[in-house]
């Protein structure tokens, strides 16, 4: 019934508009995190996560039965959001998985740094992750241990590259050896060579490799430099002056929710770069592929996805919290990341190991040394304090730039005057 | 009246009883509105006047909020693009939205209204979009609305090329209309079952003196029906000035954001202060000032009410 209605979006509005006060009458109640019950562990995903997540906390509870943890799953759309009343609430979790967004909680005080438990537990980050062992550091004090760390891989159909007699991608490759077999690979309208430069760690990757940085060293930001905007007008040359690449028109038309992660299965493109969840898409292809790393610009940089493991600042169990992670996050936890292939571990052993080059769910004959090797080239992207705000201006001001309606120049440069904003403001 | 009055407190016993009664239904009305006043209370009054004092302050939902006094508001008037941007698409959409629904749930209710076949049929199917849940409406308006989906391919056999109604940010708005207007049929229900309660016999005296299904239609339906249209201008305004799910769900702000940035009304604005940016003062700011502009319309619509809705009871 339309009363109904019109009363169910009312409540909702004001459930929205005044969820700042709900959220303080029940922040008054008990203080978060009990300091003998099990320790609550919140992280985002689905049901593979879910049961990857929990498997290794049966591995934990496993070596040390005193330790009880409840896992909480929360959809990863909803994550930031839910974590936000919890700890708003005065009931945050002890254990939270944190990415890009990490600063966001330390800067504010939310989490507690974990130099002191990791020294005293003799863990070395930078020996068990490699360099991305002190990503979640913030203002030289270390925030989360990382856990899941993959680079950006090349995906390539082998059936459409050995139809065309082009050679495997190799990282070696400079931007004029990618376009080449991009423009080679390409059928105007049916088919395209490449898929993978709209989303920001896609492109950003292409600016790191000319030489260019999005937040400067001094934490200023840098998008409308000479490399940056160079970089990203070759990613938007791809679509729009070469057409190796869909266009967002392109895709809309391939179906409601097709991106490049979709299209790459359906074979409409020869050439994906983006994060291992690819590789669950394409248990069932029907051609061969393979993986390779990133090619090169001026010199080698790939962006990486992942997430580490935090202790929130109210966890009263901050011992055991530290025990739980160290273990979670050691080899013998790791290596059911990819046994369930989840992910790509953080730990460097797990990622040289056998079980990751050859793990037992893959049919196909996949390079799966491609993430070792990149994982030397990740560059270190600005975790900034402003990240979600960050993000936001970039899709905001490149909207235009990707449908094809401005200059890389045009977009980096009214981009730029946006971050200046956005990052003075927050200071 | 008098009379009545004084054998009533003078008859002691029957006075009693029925002040007895009077107490005890007075009781039991206390007792069933309570969860309402509980809920009212509890959910809905504290966190109001909580949101009031957010607004006056910085915070983060993180740490303790810092008293700042108008400034939320001075900023959000005088120094936010964003907001005014925000409060033209929530007026372009309700001006656009509310009329077309009107006039659409008016137009089929009259058809329905006839003596056609299959009219239950015909009833049933209108009123069907109404009950598809918002997220499915929106997924398959998705496709509808794609560069060469079946809208454009449909405006294409009348040599119009329709526009990529979901990635350009001009076009996002007409899109949201478009979806709106698909579930009319929630009013169309109400005017429909208002036209069934119109007595016939005014009908039959209008024939009588000569009149028209045209005549008929402005002079007698349309007059009976606006108390019925009034409640749905009222609460269609209010609905489109709060519209959130759909924009939400039909241009992503993550995957569409063109067609979001051209789209962006208050409440999703608000939503993302809040919940993406942590600014939930200045959130709550918004949400004051949004209520403001629903009083004030809503207030506008009753005020001039009195021209023109005709309400059966009310002597003119």
């Amino acid at each position: 019934m339309p009363v109904d209605e019109v009363r169910m979006s009312r409540r909702g509005f004001l459930g929205i508009g005044v969820a700042a006060g709900v959220v303080t009458l029940t922040a008054c109640g008990s203080g978060s995190g009990s300091s003998s019950g099990p320790l609550v562990m919140t992280v985002w995903g689905g049901d593979a996560d879910r049961k990857t997540y929990q498997k290794r906390i049966d591995l934990l509870v496993k070596k040390y039965p005193e330790l009880k943890v409840k896992l909480q799953l929360i959809p990863s759309d909803a994550y930031a959001q839910k974590v936000q009343t919890m700890i708003a609430g005065g009931s945050g979790p002890d254990i939270m998985q944190v990415a890009e967004s990490v600063n966001t909680y330390s800067s504010k005080n939310q989490l507690l740094p974990l130099d002191d438990l990791a020294k005293k537990a003799g863990l070395d980050t930078g020996k068990r992750f490699g360099p991305v062992g002190s990503i979640y550091t913030y203002e030289d004090k270390l925030y989360a241990i990382p856990d899941r760390s993959g680079a950006i891989t090349v995906y390539y159909n082998k059936d459409l590259f050995a139809k065309k007699g082009i050679e495997a991608p190799t990282a070696e490759w400079t931007w004029d050896d990618a376009l080449d077999a991009f423009k080679e690979l390409t059928v105007p309208g049916k088919q395209w060579g490449y898929t993978g430069a709209e989303w920001f760690p896609q492109w950003w990757s292409l600016a790191y490799q000319n030489g260019g940085t999005i937040i400067d060293a001094s934490g200023r930001p840098a998008v409308d430099s000479d490399e940056v905007v160079e970089a990203l007008q070759w990613a938007g040359d791809l679509v729009f002056k070469h057409k190796v690449a869909p266009s967002k028109a392109d895709y809309a038309d391939m179906g409601s929710e097709v991106g490049g992660d979709q299209a790459f299965p359906m074979q409409k493109c020869a050439t994906h770069a983006n994060g291992f969840w690819v590789t669950a898409g394409l248990t069932d292809a029907k051609f061969a592929w393979d993986i390779a790393p990133i090619w090169r610009g001026k010199k080698q940089a790939v962006s990486a996805f992942g997430s580490g493991l935090a202790i929130s600042r109210t966890c009263k169990q901050r011992d055991n919290a530290f025990k739980a992670i160290d273990f979670l996050t050691s080899d013998a936890a790791q290596r059911q990341i990819i046994d369930d292939g989840e992910d790509v571990p953080a730990s460097l052993a797990v990622q040289q190991s056998d079980a990751f080059l050859k793990p037992a769910w893959m049919k196909n004959d996949v390079d799966m040394g491609a993430f070792a090797e990149s994982s030397g080239f990740i560059f270190r992207a600005p975790f900034i304090p402003e990240w979600n705000e960050m993000i936001s201006a970039i899709d905001s001001n490149l909207a235009n730039f990707w449908l094809g309606k401005e200059s890389a120049k045009k977009a980096l440069t009214a981009l730029q005057s946006d971050l200046e904003s956005i990052i003075k403001s927050a200071g | 009246m008098a009379i009545l009055s004084k054998t009533a407190s003078t008859g002691v016993p029957k006075s009693g009883t029925s002040s007895k009664r009077r107490r005890r239904e007075a009781l039991w009305f206390y007792l069933f509105v309570s969860p309402w006043v509980l809920g009212f209370l509890v959910f809905l009054l504290g966190p109001m006047i909580a949101s009031v004092y957010y607004s006056m302050t910085d915070w983060d939902s993180f740490t303790p909020p810092t008293w700042i006094g108008l400034e939320n508001y001075v900023t959000l008037l005088t120094d936010d693009p964003r907001f005014w941007r925000t409060l033209w698409h929530t007026f372009y959409y309700a001006a656009v939205s509310v009329p077309l629904g009107l006039v659409l749930g008016l137009w089929l209710a009259n058809l329905l209204n006839k003596q056609v076949r299959a009219r239950k049929l015909l009833r049933t199917l209108i009123y069907l979009p109404t009950l598809v849940p918002l997220v499915a409406t929106a997924m398959i308006f998705r496709q509808v609305l794609a560069p060469n989906g079946p809208l454009n391919d449909g405006l294409g056999l009348f040599g119009v090329s329709g526009p990529a109604w979901l990635l350009d940010g001009n076009w996002a708005i007409p899109a949201l209309v478009v979806m709106s207007a698909w579930s009319a049929g929630a009013a169309t229900v109400l005017l429909l079952a208002a036209m069934k309660g119109i007595p016939r016999e005014l009908y039959e005296a209008a024939e009588v003196d000569g009149a028209g299904p045209v005549r008929q239609f402005w002079s007698i339906t349309l007059p009976h029906l606006t108390p019925i249209i009034f409640f749905n201008l009222v609460m269609g305004m209010i609905g489109a000035f709060q519209v959130f799910a759909q924009v939400y769900i039909l241009v992503p702000k993550g995957k569409l954001r063109a067609a979001y940035d051209g789209a962006e009304t208050m409440v999703p604005y608000l939503f993302d202060e809040a919940f993406g940016n942590y600014h939930m003062g200045y959130a709550s700011a918004i949400s004051w000032l949004l209520f403001l502009v629903v009083l004030v319309f809503t207030l506008i619509a009753f005020r001039t009410a009195r021209r023109w809705v005709f309400y059966e009871t009310e002597v003119k």
